[in-house]
């Protein structure tokens, strides 16, 4: 029998398109499945709608029915599906409830009624589970991104789920974090829906792929046919990292750091003495794992930080675009936020570049993710910085508009020296000349 | 210590503060929560100078706003609405009273959420749907200052920076609006955890400590002595 089954679900958020569209699905127990679709096509809708939030926390339009371990979550709130259910979301910093590892861990727990005695051993279990038992005493403003994503994932398996829900998880974690991460939710044994804009480590891990366009499900596949498919179709969404670097003939040092060292408010060293030259017309991709101090280093490159120890020189001017798009919203039409840095008429340019020249009049917390991120992007670009640092900008960004972002970083590239931080593989592939990788020792290591 | 005896103690610091009618218990009291206030260091910055501010305000404009004693300092001039300014030294008195119980106050709320483990608070009330909604709550400072600190950022760079009140004053709005959506997706994180459904437990916690039975005891006869003085 099904664990869950959506049958001709169909939902509209207030005032807009629909975001489902007729969806029907069955998922088995224990079944792997990998939800791909370009920003918008209703991934995370259908996420919410597994989870019950949809219709129960989001109001609109809902037609159809979604049953999930037996239960309609049209009668079921999601409270009472949690237990049953467990949902990691993207950002982590917004659905950490608790101040110490272990007592977030137990929250779900304690809310669903489990035996006080065996909620400690639970905890423990399922931060084993994620490589995160050294965490278990700390507070979690101590951790970073990707420690605080493997809480998340320690919470949810906590509550031994039989449907494991993930909405984009990976999104602050390094390839190998990836990795491990999905492995851990598979090996969980639960049925796992992970919807992913990364999708090689996904793809190993399902056994079936469903792809989303416009909110209907345009293929539902096992995994080697839906490769086909996709290789086919969608080519972005299967390319693999080639060797394509060094397009761009350099021109003059536009910033070079020697010898950086760096550690926030007295804590361990971040950087200990790195070193980076960035030249106009190149797109530098600066790489490495989690904590290995790659923005730490990228924000002095740009001014944004002041090295502790070592040389910094800068020519002309630098803009830095942060990792949360959602700092770059304090005007209240996307015109407004992005003339903010120039005039209006650079501004509605650059809008255009970034594909958002029809939002002028949008308000900024009225666009979806991917575009708040295109945004942000335009906000920089339209000062027209000789140094142009983007730390993980294709975070939460479908493939094909990775596709355009490296194909405008490219036409731009002769104007300015860019560097891009990402964890990106395939991202770093295509856009960049030179890859410099900060190892887990924190040293600049140029590999290209 | 759990914090529940921590906070009963806070508690009864500034219970005491209010009752005590004499400048120096209330001094003296600021004075332990200002030394436990800075156990936290930089990250006490906010709480520090918004209870000075606050306690300035009182201490600097309530002389100004009573009529109370006979030893003139300062004669000023006659207002409309508010008649003849003048300062005496029993006003100042009134007025450090009321600027050190603010401060006392203050210190004593920063103190709660600098320094106690609001999820062991959380774990050891019965009303736990108010404590985690004042806890989520105490957060808001820190978190308002982190996201300020981001917006900041953002605008350095884009090669921006807010000038003067009013440049720092356009950043409310986007502060608040951020916060709002933060809430939206924290509540919907509860939801999905199981927040809000009957039959909920708790993790077991440990018997109290003779410190801890201690600190309740002194928070009670804190208040008495505040009572008695």
């Amino acid at each position: 029998m099904a664990l869950a089954v959506v049958e001709e679900l169909t939902f509209s958020y207030p005032d807009a398109a629909p975001a489902l569209d007729r969806v029907s699905l069955e998922i088995e127990p224990g079944e792997v499945v990998l939800v791909l679709g370009p920003s918008g096509s209703g991934k995370s809708t259908l996420v919410r709608a597994l989870a019950g939030l949809v219709p129960w926390f989001h109001g609109g339009r809902f037609s159809g029915r979604v049953e999930v371990a037996g239960r309609d979550t049209r009668r079921a709130r999601p409270a009472e599906l949690a237990g049953v259910v467990a949902t990691v979301f993207q950002d982590p910093e917004d659905q950490i409830v608790l101040a110490q590892v272990e007592a977030e861990v137990a929250f779900g727990l304690e809310n669903v009624g489990t035996p006080p005695a065996a909620i400690l051993p639970r905890v423990g279990r399922a931060l084993d589970a994620v490589g995160a038992a050294h965490l278990a005493g700390r507070r979690v403003v101590e951790l970073s991104g990707g420690e605080l994503q493997r809480v998340c994932l320690a919470s949810a398996l906590a509550l031994e789920p039989q449907l494991l829900l993930l909405d984009e998880p990976t999104s602050q974690l390094d390839p190998d974090g990836a990795e491990a991460f999905l492995e851990r939710a598979v090996a969980s044994g639960a049925a796992v829906v992970v919807s992913e804009q990364r999708p090689a480590a996904a793809l190993r891990h399902a056994g079936r792929v469903l792809f989303l366009d416009r909110g209907r499900i345009v293929l539902d596949a096992p995994r080697d046919e839906a490769v086909a498919w996709l290789d086919e179709h969608r080519p972005s969404w299967t390319s693999e990292p080639s060797d394509k670097l060094s397009q761009g003939t350099p021109g003059d040092v536009v910033a070079r750091v020697g010898g950086a060292r760096f550690a926030y408010g007295g804590g361990p060293e971040v950087l200990g003495g790195a070193s980076l030259e960035l030249r106009r017309g190149e797109v530098v991709a600066l790489t490495g794992p989690n904590g290995s101090g790659k923005t730490t280093l990228a924000k002095i490159a740009a001014g944004l930080l002041e090295a502790q120890a070592g040389t910094v020189e800068r020519a002309g001017r630098a803009a830095f675009l942060l990792q949360d798009p959602g700092r770059y919203l304090v005007r209240e039409t996307a015109l407004d936020e992005v003339a903010l840095g120039a005039g209006a008429e650079r501004a509605r340019r650059a809008l255009a570049d970034v594909g958002l020249a029809w939002a002028e009049r949008t308000h900024p917390r009225d666009l979806s993710s991917g575009e708040r991120e295109r945004l942000a992007l335009a906000t920089v670009l339209v000062i027209e910085p000789d140094l142009l640092v983007l730390d993980e900008p294709t975070r939460g960004v479908d493939p094909e508009r990775k596709a355009e972002l490296a194909a405008l970083l490219r036409a731009q590239a002769a104007r300015r020296a860019t560097v891009v931080v990402t964890h990106d593989v395939v991202f770093a592939q295509e856009v960049a000349d030179r890859e410099v990788s900060l190892g887990s020792e924190r040293e600049a290591l140029a590999v290209a | 210590m759990r914090p529940t005896a921590a906070a009963a103690l806070l508690a009864a610091l500034a219970v005491a503060a209010l009752l005590a009618q004499q400048l120096w218990p209330v001094g003296a009291i600021a004075l332990v929560l200002l030394c436990a206030c800075l156990r936290a260091g930089r990250r006490a910055r906010p709480y520090l100078w918004g209870t000075l501010f606050s306690a300035g305000f009182v201490f600097l404009l309530s002389p100004l706003l009573q009529s109370t004693g006979w030893h003139v300092l300062w004669s000023g001039p006659n207002v409309p609405v508010l008649g003849q300014l003048d300062v005496t030294t029993e006003e100042l008195r009134i007025a450090a009273l009321n600027a050190l119980r603010l401060a006392a106050v203050g210190l004593a709320f920063a103190a709660y959420a600098l320094l106690l483990d609001h999820d062991r608070l959380i774990a050891a009330s019965t009303g736990r749907r108010s404590v985690l909604a004042a806890a989520l709550a105490t957060r808001l400072v820190p978190t308002f200052e982190r996201d300020a600190g981001g917006l900041v950022e953002a605008l350095h760079g884009r090669g921006l920076a807010p000038e003067g009140l009013r440049g720092h004053a356009a950043l409310l709005s986007p502060l608040l609006a951020g916060s709002l959506e933060r809430g939206i997706n924290l509540a919907e994180a509860m939801e999905s955890r199981g927040f809000g459904r009957s039959g909920r437990t708790r993790l077991p916690s440990p018997p109290w400590s003779a410190l801890e039975v201690g600190a309740v005891a002194l928070a009670v006869l804190v208040v008495a002595g505040a009572i008695w003085l």
